[in-house]
């Protein structure tokens, strides 16, 4: 037999309060980890919107498009940095409405500018915009249809009547942010030319990077007022002042739910420190008896200790271990209504932290029973009879 | 610092001057022993009687090293007990002090075999070398056919020959019983006795016994009375 041994059987002295208190320990650290994500959630997706990066539309409606035209005008504006715009296309790949996906015309050299989150390799970039109806592809999109560079994709087009066909000439990733991967770019070109006079020259937005993101307020008053009094008046947001402004809306729920998950915290120190102080008062004859021995207090402290530790790693992996499909399971019902969530959205600093929580928490649990373990005088509690 | 049985014949392995414990209650300070003067000498088998609070369990826990008197000199195989910390107690509990107890006080989650390991994990010796120990104890109990059992599954006088084996394990000089029969049938409580006379007569071990069995008193060399604390 070994010390570790003896920690053991005394563990399993009470087996069915043990796994009683695992459980109620690994409950608490699963719901600690929950909470600690959706926190982390609504905080990622302020930290992916681009604070130096402002949209401009049509103020009429989100539908609504606006001329071409208006880009150098833009770019005049004091604070501007640089401009893209894109178009919803709306093609339709397939008949189900499970086959839909985001297709968007685009300025390709701009694009890339603009959206330095996309990670595309050089020499696909290069393909992409050389090619006058080259498709540029979300990761998980190439995925889905098992797409490559070279394949040839047709979309029905729903508010550009007829059969498109692109060239994949390359597969993008988003290193963070608000942009999914399961869209398709291709150039305007390809399709401005096709198009009749009346409908030539029309984009859906544009996307405006400003020099200094603290001034984007003011770069934003500056374009809508410039076409305040045209035909197609604007309005500009920056992504992040709106994924903020959200944010700040909801800050005290997130504090609330902040709070709550340091209550678990507590309250899984008063589960395990119940039980602990529980099984030390039932033996104080046999850890009295231990010292009697010539156990040293020390010693005895370690055993309680070890217990303590032993009851919060299992209720720390328990909870680790059920904590993520559970995630799982809330982000998939709730993650469409935030807007689309980041893939690594179970972050493993917040695992770690959840382990982490238990173990402190339980050797914290352990200090008070041990401390009576040994505070009692070995001849007094060896007249207990317990 | 150990002493060998023999080797200092002239002075005695337990030596008690003017030793009194009080303990205090609130306010009000209960005395329970007072000025006990005590020589036992080392290979002995004494056995204390006397009414119940006399002060017999608190006379063995000042022997054995399990508290301190309040004035007195407790001295025991040469060592001034009264002056070592709780730490050097411990340790001197566990080189050279044995204890039975009235209710075993073994383990409930552990074999017999672990329970008399337990002391040895204090002391240097390699697993096997525990086992080997652990083995010839509980041979000496008779018990060597028991070692996977838990106390639950044992008799009372099963377990408390567990103790026992426990007790000399570590090969002490020293084995303090505290009514080591009071809860067992005579029978049992012969089973114990007579393997008490085993450690006293062929071990040699110094053994202190607290009893209220007129029967178990007749079985030790020497039979002392405590009235109210004081030494008759
Ligand atoms: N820790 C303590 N605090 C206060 N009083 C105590 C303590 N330990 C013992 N006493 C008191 O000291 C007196 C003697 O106790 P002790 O246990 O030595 O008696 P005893 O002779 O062993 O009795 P018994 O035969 O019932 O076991 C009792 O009155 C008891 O209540
Ligand atoms: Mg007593």
């Amino acid at each position: 037999m070994t010390f570790g041994r003896l920690v053991w059987k005394d563990l399993l002295r009470n087996p069915l309060r043990l796994v009683l208190t695992v459980l109620a320990g690994a409950v608490g650290v699963m719901a600690f980890i929950f909470l600690r994500t959706v926190v982390d959630l609504f905080y990622s997706s302020a930290e992916s919107a681009q604070a130096d990066r402002l949209f401009t539309r049509a103020k009429a409606s989100i539908t609504a498009d606006l001329p071409l035209s208006y880009l150098p005008r833009i770019s005049t504006v004091p604070g501007v940095d640089d401009i893209t715009f894109y178009g919803f296309f709306g093609g339709r790949y397939g008949d189900s409405q499970r086959d839909f996906f985001g297709s968007a015309f685009v300025d390709p050299p701009s694009f890339m500018r603009v959206f330095d989150e996309l990670v595309v390799a050089p020499r696909e970039v290069a393909a992409f915009q050389a090619d006058p109806c080259g498709a540029l592809i979300g990761k998980e999109l190439a995925k889905r249809y098992g797409w490559k560079s070279g394949d040839r994709v047709t979309l029905q087009g729903t508010i550009y009547p007829g059969e498109w066909t692109f060239n994949v000439r390359g597969i993008y990733d988003v290193r963070t942010g608000s942009l999914d991967t399961n869209s398709l770019f291709f150039p305007y070109r390809c399709l401005n030319e096709k198009l009749p006079d009346e409908r030539k020259d029309r984009v859906g937005a544009f996307m405006v990077r400003v020099e200094d993101p603290s001034r984007s307020a003011a770069v934003s008053s500056a374009v809508d007022a410039m076409f305040a009094n045209s035909p197609y008046p604007t309005r500009t947001e920056s992504e992040r002042a709106a994924t903020l402004g959200f944010i700040s809306m909801l800050s005290a729920i997130i504090t609330a739910v902040q709070v709550v998950a340091t209550v678990i915290l507590l309250i899984i120190l008063l589960v395990i420190g119940n039980t602990l102080a529980m099984s030390v008062r039932e033996r104080t004859r046999d850890l009295s008896t231990l010292r009697a021995m010539g156990f040293k207090s020390g010693r005895v402290v370690m055993l309680v200790l070890f217990e303590s530790l032993a009851i919060g790693l299992c209720s720390g992996g328990l909870g680790v271990l059920i904590a993520p499909p559970l995630v799982r399971g809330f982000v998939a019902v709730v993650g469409s209504q935030m807007g689309g969530l980041p893939a690594d959205f179970m972050r493993e600093g917040t695992l770690v932290l959840g382990v982490l929580a238990a173990v402190g928490v339980s050797l914290l649990a352990g200090i008070i029973p041990a401390w009576r373990a040994v505070r009692i005088p070995v001849a007094e509690g060896l007249r207990k009879v317990a | 610092m150990s002493t060998a049985p023999g080797q200092e014949a002239k002075s005695p392995l337990i030596r008690l001057r003017g030793v009194s414990k009080a303990y205090r209650r609130g306010d009000i300070v209960v005395p329970v022993l007072e000025n006990v003067d005590l020589d036992i000498e080392a290979g002995a088998f004494e056995a204390f009687m006397g009414p119940s609070g006399s002060g017999k369990s608190t006379l063995l826990n000042l022997i054995s090293g399990l508290d301190r008197p309040t004035t007195g000199v407790v001295e025991v195989g040469g060592q001034d007990l009264a002056r070592m910390s709780d730490k050097e107690l411990s340790d001197w509990r566990a080189g050279h002090v044995g204890f039975v107890f009235q209710l075993y006080n073994l383990l409930p989650v552990l074999t017999a075999a672990e329970n008399v390991e337990l002391p040895l994990l204090l002391t240097p010796l390699s697993r096997a070398e525990r086992r080997e120990h652990v083995a010839a104890a509980l041979e000496v109990v008779g018990l060597g056919h028991r070692m996977g059992h838990r106390p639950p599954q044992l008799s009372g006088g099963e377990q408390q020959r567990v103790a026992i084996a426990r007790a000399i394990v570590t090969d002490p000089d020293l084995l303090i019983a505290d009514e080591p029969t009071g809860d067992l049938d005579r029978k049992s409580a012969e089973q114990v006795l007579d393997l008490f006379e085993v450690l006293h007569h062929e071990l040699h071990k110094t053994l202190v016994m607290v009893t209220h069995d007129p029967h178990a008193a007749e079985r030790a060399d020497l039979v002392r009375h405590l009235e109210k604390g004081l030494l008759q």
